[in-house]
């Protein structure tokens, strides 16, 4: 009431002035007339009445007071007394606001990728009411996993389902579900499995055809019916509505199209569905496996929508209740729920995950934001000391300090205000397109990601709040410094005034640019050093010339005689290709993604250890060129047996058996088989760029494992015949099979990507600080030589030649830089320790980066302070004395 | 007392509501009503009354409005809205507790 009436008054602020008046005026009339009629004289009465009421001027003022919102008001008039000032002097506001706008745009940009990425709620309706749910088990676990271990099984999915008291849907889903589109090009695809509430939960209605009825869950193979994304409907299917009915084939299993779903929507993962099938058809799409009567798999996400009025805590406190009574069915296990609004990348493990990754890069950008704001301050800082008579004058004519700091601060925050709303302009504008830049150019293997990167309220909100705080961070300390409160000897003090402790702050604001400029160059420069050192590092085996093909036959349906007969005749086809000469196979290709591993005891010990294995066919190791040091290869016979043979690498045998004879050593499979070695080969990092494993091994590839063996090609002819002789043979043995061949180099690929990744924008941000720190090295000599030219004037008239004038501006700019420097380097010491621990392949002590970057640094500080200083040694002695 | 017919802060608020209580006055016509009423006791300053009228007006106890006087000139005349109404009766039950408790009190030997 009040507040709007003063609003209105804001707006209306003559009409009140003149009402009050008229309103006063009335008054002292109707007076002056009751006088008159008393008897009293014209002239008389008039005089009375203003007698009589005292003081209008002052009523006004009490009233005028009581309408006004004061501190909005006086907030208003420093606002465009800011503004004046800023018209006044375009250069520095240019600076500033570039400055200013570069750190908030990075910093916006960022965050919008993050926001993206895992704090946006999922693109559905009333998002807000979703929840995820998530379980972490504490305790004895024997669980089976497909996925992360913190998903739920479906008889776990139907306890929660038929159970809660909050929720008005919970719905299950399988994400991340391979699948083969069968026909004349058969395509992998990403898809679901879902519960049939699934669309009705999420509030999608399919753009066309109908969506999941609770019929089609009915039973284990019950509906073979799927929804197709809109988006595949589009590429694959032109539009055609006539798709609807028709039936299509996944993973060599008949599905009848019931519906589309609505343009845009891909699901609740980052990576978009093409597709959903009930959750029922899971042994359909996988045929391999049967997880829906496994009571102890986690394979399911878990997604509910909460009833109106039912708070989070209740959500937990329900939930808790189910979990706790199926904890009673597993001893010694106790389950904790994980509850939040749903996002993308919400379960536990992927959240430690990109919180961890993401505060890092935070922080990297925040660094740069602070040269930024160094800067300003700096500019700042100069320009108080060239305002300094005109702030004296004002104080000394009763202006209190805390008008002025209030008055500076507003300068500061319309500066901020300008470089954060053009910053963010730059960000939503760039950024987006830079992310797609990025997620387009990612290897072969990485799946292709949807962020939605536009601004919300949280980006809004996030760059308003950096940028009040940068505003508030770069203008404090100069709006203090500016008005300390040495009134006489600021407004006696003329342009030669030394800066006093102004010039100090100057300096360590350089100081502290150069000490972070500092740190983030280096940990670029390891990066870069480390991406280098990815690229040309030995991994200890034949990369070149080997072409890798996978054919997904245990989701095809494969028996395990088909599997071998393929696999044999495959192997013979690539083997008669032109230009190849050898051919094996392996269940991992070399640093692929892919790693098993199992338990096992050597005789007379009780505590297990853990290897990683691969499972090889005779003549892998002479194709990688890894060297058989000491015994033999598998045999033909071991190989088509899935013999009990094993070999192991030379750090397994020094490891296992130190100083002693590896071959014919026996070892026991935690599965119970007995293996005896019978041989050593080198150490090659198969599994992990840059690591070799202490216990790695490798066995016979049996005809169990036939399914999913990969084969390897060795040619000398090029890449792209081989690739396509493989395919044509696979696809005259199976014409409807997907067939994915790829250099064997390109896992090397993935390796690297992470860092170049982090390289890229590590040495974006630092090329950015540098300009920045550059800037204000710059700006600080060259103000310090204007404000010193009668100085120089004197010293040069006094003898002294332009190197000595040089040498003296030099060192004074230069020794707030080296003492930055150093901190720099002592701080990114601490900083690397932490790096080399994220990222693969960074030595904590690289003498390149440790020593080129700040020499680099050194070299380009020397540079910002060489040319103002140039033009100090070049002023002539006689103008120099009379320049003001 | 030095000065006789000062009126203590808040007093004047509920004088106020209680001259509007009969209809629209301008502030003039209050001062004077408030004077007659208390058989020329009571004297209300004009510099102390407007800041009254324009603080219960901002608080909505009053709403005002442009018209035209007994004289015909332009006057801002006041008048109570429900909320003033609602104060005054809240007001003058408080005085009432007040003034008799203050009267028992002095009356006692």
């Amino acid at each position: 009431m009040k507040t709007w009436a003063r609003v209105k008054a804001l707006f209306h602020r003559k009409q009140l002035e003149r009402d009050l008046e008229e309103e006063l005026e009335f008054h002292l009339a109707m007076r002056e007339e009751k006088k008159r009629a008393r008897g009293i004289a014209a002239t008389e009465a008039k005089y009375a009445a203003r007698r009589e009421f005292g003081n209008t001027m002052r009523v006004k003022e009490i009233c005028r007071e009581m309408w006004s919102f004061r501190s909005l008001e006086t907030f208003w008039r420093d606002l465009r007394y800011g503004a004046r000032a800023l018209e006044k002097n375009p250069g520095f506001t240019m600076t500033a606001v570039l400055a200013i706008a570069l750190g908030i745009g990075v910093n916006t940009g960022i965050f919008s990728v993050l926001n993206g990425a895992a704090l946006r709620l999922l693109p559905i309706p009333r998002a807000s009411q979703v929840v995820s749910v998530d379980q972490i088990f504490h305790g004895k676990i024997r669980r089976n996993v497909h996925g992360e271990g913190s998903l739920f099984s479906y008889p776990e999915y139907q306890e929660y389902r038929e159970h809660n008291h909050v929720f008005s849907g919970l719905l299950a889903y399988e994400p991340f579900l391979q699948a083969t589109l069968g026909g004349a090009n058969p395509q992998q695809l990403f898809g679901a499995a879902t519960s049939c509430n699934y669309f009705e939960v999420l509030g999608v209605r399919p753009a066309e055809g109908r969506a999941f009825l609770d019929t089609d869950c009915s039973g284990p193979g019950s509906n073979a019916v799927v929804v197709l994304s809109n988006n595949l409907w589009r590429t694959t299917f032109h539009e055609d509505p006539a798709v609807l009915g028709e039936s299509v084939v996944l993973n060599r299993s008949r599905f009848t199209v019931i519906g589309i779903a609505p343009p845009g929507f891909g699901g609740t993962e980052p990576v978009p569905s093409a597709f959903w099938a009930p959750v029922t058809m899971q042994q359909a799409l996988e045929p391999e496996r049967d997880f829906l009567g496994d009571a102890n798999m986690s394979w399911l996400g878990l997604l509910g929508r909460v009833k109106d009025g039912v708070s989070l805590r209740e959500v937990r406190a329900d939930l808790g209740v189910i979990a706790g009574r199926i904890d009673q069915q597993h001893a010694g296990r106790t389950t904790t729920l994980a509850i939040h609004a749903a996002t993308f990348l919400g379960r536990p493990e992927e959240r430690q995950f990109v919180f961890t990754i993401g505060g890092v890069i935070l922080v990297a950008v925040g660094l740069v934001l602070l040269i930024a704001c160094a800067n300003v301050a700096n500019l700042l800082l100069a320009r108080a000391s060239a305002r300094q008579r005109e702030i004296a004058i004002r104080l000394s004519i009763g202006a209190s300090r805390w008008q002025l700091i209030r008055q500076l601060l507003t300068e500061s925050l319309l500066i901020a205000l300008l470089g954060g709303a053009a910053g963010s302009l730059l960000a939503f504008w760039s950024f987006e397109a830079i992310t797609q830049f990025v997620l387009a150019h990612l290897p072969h293997g990485f799946p292709q990601l949807a962020l939605n990167m536009s601004p919300d309220y949280g980006v809004l909100g996030y760059s308003m709040g950096l940028t009040v705080m940068t505003g508030l961070v770069f203008g404090l300390v100069p709006a203090l410094n500016a008005t300390r409160p040495d009134l006489s000897t600021a407004i006696k003090e003329d342009n030669l005034g030394v800066a006093g402790s102004s010039g100090f702050l100057r300096s360590t604001l350089v100081g502290l640019q150069i000490a972070v400029c500092m740190i983030l160059l280096i940990a670029a420069g390891l990066l870069m050093r480390g991406l280098y050192s990815a690229q040309t590092i030995d991994p200890g085996f034949e990369m070149a010339n080997v072409t890798e093909a996978a054919f997904d036959l245990g989701s095809e349906g494969y028996s395990e005689e088909r599997a071998n007969a393929f696999q044999e005749s495959m192997m013979a086809r690539a083997a008669s290709l032109p230009g190849v000469d050898a051919v094996a196979e392996g269940s991992e290709a070399p640093l692929s993604d892919n790693h098993s591993g199992t338990g096992f005891l050597l005789p007379g010990e009780t505590e297990g250890r853990q290897m990683e294995f691969n499972r090889v066919s005779p003549g892998f190791f002479s194709l990688l060129g890894i060297p058989i040091v000491r015994g033999r290869d598998f045999t033909a016979g071991e190989a088509r047996a899935g013999a009990a043979e094993i070999i192991v690498t030379e750090s397994t045998a020094r490891t296992l058996w130190r100083g002693q004879e590896a071959i014919g050593k026996v070892l026991r499979e935690s599965g119970g088989a007995e293996r005896v070695v019978i041989g050593v080969v080198k150490d090659a990092q198969v599994s992990h760029l840059g690591e070799t494993d202490r216990v790695y091994a490798y066995l016979p590839a049996g005809p169990k494992e036939q399914a999913r063996m990969i084969l390897l090609v060795h040619s000398a002819g090029g890449y792209e015949s081989v690739a396509k002789g493989i395919r044509e043979a696979a696809h005259a043995l199976d014409p409807e099979l997907v067939v994915d061949v790829t250099k064997l180099e390109d896992n090397l690929e993935i390796w690297r990507t992470p860092s170049r990744i982090v390289a890229a924008l590590s040495g974006a941000l630092g090329t950015l600080a540098l300009l920045l720190a550059s800037i204000g090295v710059y700006g600080v000599v060259s103000y310090g030589v204007s404000r010193r030219i009668r100085e120089i004037g004197i010293r040069m008239t006094l003898g002294a030649d332009g190197k000595d004038v040089m040498g003296l501006l030099l060192r004074q700019a230069m020794r707030p830089v080296l003492i930055g420097a150093a901190a720099g380097v002592a701080g990114c010491a601490a900083v690397s320790q932490i790096l080399s621990k994220v990222l693969y392949g960074i030595g904590s002590h690289d003498p390149i980066a440790f020593i080129g970057v700040p020499v680099f640094l050194l070299a380009i500080a020397l540079l910002a302070s060489y040319i103002p200083a140039r033009r100090a040694t070049r002023v002539d002695p006689v103008v120099a004395l009379r320049y003001e | 007392m030095e000065k006789q017919g000062d009126l203590v802060q808040g007093t004047l608020d509920m004088l106020v509501l209680k001259a509007l209580r009969r209809g629209a006055k301008h502030g003039y016509a209050v001062a004077e009503w408030i004077h007659e009423s208390s058989n020329d006791v009571l004297h209300v300053e004009e510099g102390a009354l407007y800041p009254a009228l324009h603080r219960l007006e901002l608080r909505g106890l009053l709403s005002a409005e442009w018209g035209s006087s007994e004289n015909n000139r332009r006057a801002k005349f006041y008048s109570l809205t429900a909320a003033g109404r609602k104060e005054l009766a809240e007001a003058a039950q408080y005085w009432r507790r007040m003034s008799g408790a203050i009267a028992r009190v002095m009356q006692t030997a």
